[in-house]
């Protein structure tokens, strides 16, 4: 940690947020963290997010789903043979109902969960740089770098159009809610 | 019409661009050429015993191409009502781009009433049950009046959305404000009446050709289904387009194709459900007086064939092209697609109509195909207004946010 300071940039639009932040990727700066209130893909595409692993669970979970209600309503029919208006005892077009439910049931839960342990939510310690404002109409770019780049950094996030411009030292981070201005 | 509408279009500098017609003289002569033939080849099988024929064709066609055009501007009004400013004025113009053919297609309603005996069996053979509802003069006087509404409300919509203020709201899309007033009541207007009158459009002109069939749902399979022929008509114009206006038009901007995409996918899934659920609750019942209007077409050769095609282009081709954000993007791919989907739809009217008259021979060929010939034509012709507008709204610059 030492040898390097964190500067702190809040921009009032995503847009700005997002060209800031690919010029900082430029530059090579250590390290970028972004605080954004809304999901914004403009602002995972600047950073250069990997597609995220949500997906592999999304799609196991609703074939899982599928199989499950195919095994239900088969398995249920040959269970107790019931001729209903001579159809056979397996007549598929209602079960394409459940296997679309139980698909999308399972597929949802799967999601919330795996979500739950990628994201590492509850999140119990407040990440640096964190202001309660990026949960409400800030973004917030966090930069670590050397103290010889900082100003390098500061005029980038400036000309990104950043509202403000704080060193991490300066940033009071006992509640993050009290902001330098 | 749609020329008058044109020109009362204000032209503002960002228009200027755009001067140049979408279509070359040589181009609008095939078209006009189409139209002759269509028009000839309706004229020879009327006095060459393929009377019958004619008709179906001239009905299926009319369904299909006046489903896009109103479809097109339904599209519009959602927008308005969904406030999408995803691609600035270019996507109003698009989805307003074949409005041009609402009045002709309110004419070419009334050329039905001269093939009534040939297209409609209730005429000859009345249903006594039926007939306080499936007679000549109440069905041309329902189905009139509601087609000159939405004929008068989309032109009015169209209208109103080429004026300046509307144009200034869709270039605002960093603004929350809504659009302006008089659209926020003409579009959902707009929105009721198609799914009201669109419903009774399927009832009398389709559903009543199976007299004795009937489906509750069958209004909103046949509505949803006119509006994704619009979807997809929009997307491969987008495509198109996209190849034609140079290298900075909005086309270019891969979110733009992405967006028009998602819609093609989204109310494809929309349509198979409404497929299903029809399926379903009659499959269900089992009853003869239910289930005849789809064995016919879904069990037995040669409609069979056709009904498994149009659930291909309609659902499946789009459904597994298009599931990912990379193919939408890809202009060959949501093109081909989207030509699919139209080929899809007019396979889709032509099973709605035909089987119910021919029952045992799939009557396709020249006839079908000429007059088919003329309708694309017609509709072509009465969009190229409105196409010049989308050149001139997608090479404006006004998406230069976007393109990276």
């Amino acid at each position: 940690m030492s040898g390097s300071v964190e500067i702190v940039g809040s921009f009032a639009d995503e847009i700005g947020c997002a060209h800031g932040i690919e010029k900082l990727r430029e530059v090579k700066a250590i390290g970028v963290r972004v605080f954004s209130p809304i999901p914004s893909h403009r602002i995972e595409h600047a950073i250069g997010k990997p597609k995220s692993r949500v997906r592999a669970f999304v799609l196991t979970g609703g074939i899982l789903g599928i199989i499950t209600a195919l095994a239900l309503t088969i398995g249920t029919s040959w269970e107790w043979n019931l001729d209903a208006g001579g159809k056979p005892v397996v007549s598929w077009p209602p079960f394409i109902i459940i296997m679309f439910e139980l698909m999308v049931l399972f597929g949802g839960i799967s999601a919330v969960l795996s979500f739950l342990v990628h994201a590492r939510v509850p999140a119990f310690e407040i990440a640096e740089g964190y202001s309660s404002r990026f949960s409400e109409d800030r973004f917030g770019v966090v930069v670590r770098c050397e103290p010889a780049d900082s100003a390098q950094v500061e005029s980038i996030l400036r000309d990104a159009g950043a509202e403000e411009v704080v060193r991490a030292a300066a940033w009071p981070r006992a509640d993050g809610n009290a902001v330098v201005s | 019409m749609s020329a008058n509408l044109a020109h009362r279009t204000p032209s503002s500098a960002s228009d200027a661009h755009g001067s140049v017609p979408v279509a070359s003289a040589a181009f609008k002569g095939l078209l006009v050429a189409l139209v002759l033939v269509g028009i000839a080849a309706f004229a020879a099988a009327l006095s060459s015993g393929n009377a019958d024929r004619a008709w179906q064709a001239y009905l299926v066609n009319f369904l299909v191409w006046l489903g896009i055009a109103q479809g097109g501007v339904v599209l519009s009004a959602a927008f308005y009502l969904t406030q999408g400013r995803w691609a600035g004025t270019t996507q109003f113009r698009l989805a307003e781009a074949f409005a041009g053919f609402i009045p002709l297609g309110f004419i070419l309603f009334w050329g039905l009433y001269f093939g009534r005996t040939l297209i409609f069996p209730w005429v000859l053979h009345p249903i006594a049950q039926k007939a306080a509802w499936l007679n000549t003069p109440f069905l041309f006087a329902r189905d009139g009046a509601g087609l000159a509404i939405m004929t008068l409300l989309s032109l009015a919509l169209v209208r109103i959305s080429r004026g300046p203020e509307a144009r200034a709201w869709q270039l605002s899309s960093s603004d929350i404000d809504l659009p302006p007033p008089i659209l926020r009541k003409i579009a959902p207007a707009l929105s009721i009446c198609f799914a009201v009158v669109y419903s009774l459009i399927a009832f009398d002109l389709v559903m009543s050709l199976s007299p004795a069939w009937h489906s509750t749902l069958f209004g909103w399979y046949f509505f949803g289904g006119a509006f994704w022929s619009a979807i997809v008509t929009v997307a491969l114009t987008a495509v198109i387009l996209r190849g034609r206006l140079g290298d900075h038009n909005v086309f270019r901007n891969p979110t733009v194709l992405h967006d028009l995409g998602k819609l093609v996918f989204a109310f494809s899934v929309f349509w198979i459900y409404l497929v299903f659920s029809q399926y379903i609750v009659i499959w269900y019942g089992d009853i003869p007086v239910e289930t005849f209007f789809i064995v016919h077409r879904v069990y037995y050769m040669p409609w069979k064939a056709i009904s498994y095609l149009v659930v291909f282009l309609m659902w499946l081709a789009p459904f597994v092209t298009l599931l990912g954000v990379r193919p939408k993007q890809t202009p060959a791919i949501l093109g081909t697609i989207a030509f699919g989907g139209i080929v899809g739809v007019w396979l889709e009217r032509y099973l709605l109509v035909v089987p119910s008259l021919s029952q045992h021979v799939v009557p396709l060929g020249w006839v079908e195909l000429l007059i088919t010939m003329g309708f694309v034509g017609a509709f072509v012709l009465c969009a190229l207004p409105g196409l010049d507008l989308v050149a001139a709204a997608a090479t404006s610059g006004e998406m230069q946010e976007g393109h990276e």
